[in-house]
């Protein structure tokens, strides 16, 4: 799996409107991070293509699809529901409000500017996944359909709103926003050395939630009786997912069915063991998103589609796939 | 050794058990009778020490469960719960090492003890056949021996129990309740265990608790508490005991057939 992701990052880097070859990336990577000094045998563009267009690009989609993934991973554990995504529960579209809100506060022209929209995005986040969630439960479950009742209602919301605050500001944050709601990553490295920490945090913490998910897929009254501290669980695997899914659309903007589809591919092949479900949607995930974006990149040349689109083509017939799965009840 | 005393439990205003008290031994079985919505499972559900309760106590070897913490108090008293269809797509073992949730470390990795207390909770309830089938394709019998062996696995001295055959038929019902029993002589488990039907009841119980509307109505020997007067007051509905022609265990069925 780690193999596949170096193969699909290098792929990623090597693609575009000049086509660079692998080995090239690799003697030019060497160059710059293994401190070896080889001798300059490729065009000084594809070098700066490579370091300040293409590898930043190809680090944010990755980390974006592996926050995606592991976060829905997450959410569907503890929600008990095969169908929760961060785009479906609309947590993405309330990161969305967060990040835009803080965006037309104030219009990162510095590194700080960057940091602090990734805080919108998380408020945006938790607020929306507590709304969805009381709305949702009943009898202290979240069927299916509530889920996804309440996450289209508060997630449309979140999107009007969102598009209120857009048309208020400037041109240069108009286009901005645009690409984020289209679901394009940002460009250039401050985003990503500004997604970097969050989401270490984030994704390593969801990683070593597993066990707990795995106990609440009992019911909550017997995890509370196989010794789980219930309330204090829940509360933090809420706010760490959201920070990861907040993280992932500040930088990336609204990408949806990428956290719903790579959990199930998983739970197909290896199980639904949430301590490794969990490290393996990160993995997964990036691939994913680097296929995605590679795609994305590649249907209409030399323009590029957001990402969020193919996402959506590949994603909304899989939705659909395991909508009639889940009647069957494969997998809970 | 389970311990409780006094214990009021009230959902809003409304009082479901009323100061009830009893005493579990070790290698015991308590039998909780009574009506439909006598307070049966809340007495269950309390004793497991998640429900808030208004006064009382409930101790394990003196232990006040109040004071623990959801990880102490795990180990020192377990639940199986009602039978029911269980889904999922975990195996057999996966779900009985989420018993071991109160040993794990924090990443949540099993160690050699944890492993060693699965297989033996396996083979104590003779799933060991089925360790790697997932729990979803199982009889209702089965499942109800996986619940079991995941309470087992919680190593603890008290095991409560509600309801347990509920579902299940005479050849399943029988063979749980066996186990159930060995189980408490062998490992000087204290039983406390929810049931409907009277008759499983006197031939395995030791103690039997008459719970009515949240009172505890009458505790004792089964041919103590399982007498056609008690039982037809408590019920509502006339009943005949008689005694069990080879073991003398009383016999209880529907009287007055007119």
């Amino acid at each position: 799996m780690a193999l596949l992701l170096i193969a699909a990052f290098v792929a990623s880097v090597a693609l575009g409107a000049v086509f660079i070859p692998p080995g090239t990336i690799l003697r030019i990577l060497l160059n710059h991070l293994g401190g070896i000094h080889l001798l300059q045998d490729w065009p000084a563009s594809s070098e700066a293509i490579i370091l300040a267009v293409r590898l930043p690009h190809a680090v944010l989609v990755a980390l974006t699809g592996a926050a995606l993934a592991s976060s829905g991973a997450a959410y569907q554990g503890l929600f008990r529901n095969p169908l929760a995504d961060p785009y479906l529960i609309g947590v993405a579209s309330g990161a969305g409000l967060g990040a835009v809100f803080a965006m037309s506060l104030n219009w990162p022209s510095t590194l700080l500017g960057f940091y602090l929209i990734p805080v919108g995005a998380f408020f945006g986040a938790i607020m929306t996944v507590i709304l969805v969630y009381n709305l949702a439960r009943v009898n202290g479950l979240v069927p299916l359909t509530t889920l996804i009742l309440a996450g289209v209602a508060v997630g449309s919301f979140a999107s009007a709103l969102t598009s209120y605050l857009m048309l208020r500001t400037d041109l240069q944050l108009h286009r901005a926003i645009s690409f984020l709601l289209g679901g394009s990553p940002m460009s250039g490295w401050e985003p990503v050395i500004a997604a970097l920490p969050y989401m270490i945090v984030g994704m390593g913490l969801l990683s070593i939630s597993g066990h707990t998910l795995n106990v609440l897929q009992f019911g909550e009254e017997e995890a509370r009786q196989m010794g789980l501290h219930v309330d204090r669980a829940k509360v933090f695997v809420i706010l760490v997912a959201s920070l990861t899914t907040a993280v992932a659309v500040a930088f990336s903007g609204v990408i949806g069915f990428i956290g719903l589809i790579v959990p199930h591919i998983i739970r197909i092949l290896w199980g639904p063991d949430y301590r490794r479900l969990i490290p393996l949607s990160i993995l997964t995930g990036g691939i994913a998103l680097l296929l995605a974006d590679m795609l994305a990149r590649i249907l209409l040349a030399p323009s590029s589609l957001p990402v969020g689109i193919v996402t959506a083509m590949a994603g909304a017939p899989f939705f659909l796939w395991i909508l009639r799965q889940a009647k069957r009840e494969v997998f809970w | 050794m389970l311990t409780i005393t006094s214990l009021t439990v009230a959902y809003c205003d409304r009082i479901v058990l009323k100061k009830v008290s009893l005493e579990v031994m070790p290698g015991r079985i308590m039998a909780l009778i009574g009506p439909n919505g006598a307070g049966k499972s809340t007495l269950i559900r309390a004793a497991s020490g998640i429900l808030p309760i208004h006064s009382g106590k409930i101790c394990v070897g003196g232990r006040d469960l109040a004071d623990c913490l959801p990880g102490e108090r795990a180990k020192i008293v377990a639940v199986v719960p009602q039978a029911r269809q269980l889904g999922g797509a975990f195996s057999v073992e996966q779900a009985v090492m989420m018993g071991r949730t109160p040993y794990l470390n924090w990443l949540g990795r099993e160690g050699e003890a944890d492993k060693a207390a699965v297989r033996s909770a396996l083979r104590r309830t003779g799933l060991e056949k089925f360790a790697e089938r997932p729990i979803a394709k199982l009889s209702g019998g089965e499942q109800q021996r996986v619940l079991l062996a995941r309470a087992l696995a919680q190593e603890t001295p008290v095991l409560l129990l509600d309801e347990p055959t509920n579902h299940l038929d005479l050849q399943h019902q029988t063979n749980l309740l066996s186990l159930v029993r060995n189980l408490a002589q062998q490992q000087h488990i204290a039983v406390l265990m929810a049931m409907h039907d009277l008759n499983l009841v006197a031939h395995f119980a030791d103690k039997v608790a008459l719970l009515v509307s949240g009172d505890l109505m009458s505790m004792g020997l089964p041919q103590e508490v399982l007498c056609a007067e008690l039982i037809s007051k408590a019920y509502e509905t006339p009943v005949e005991v008689v005694p069990h022609p080879l073991t003398g265990a009383p016999l209880i069925f529907p009287g007055n057939r007119s």
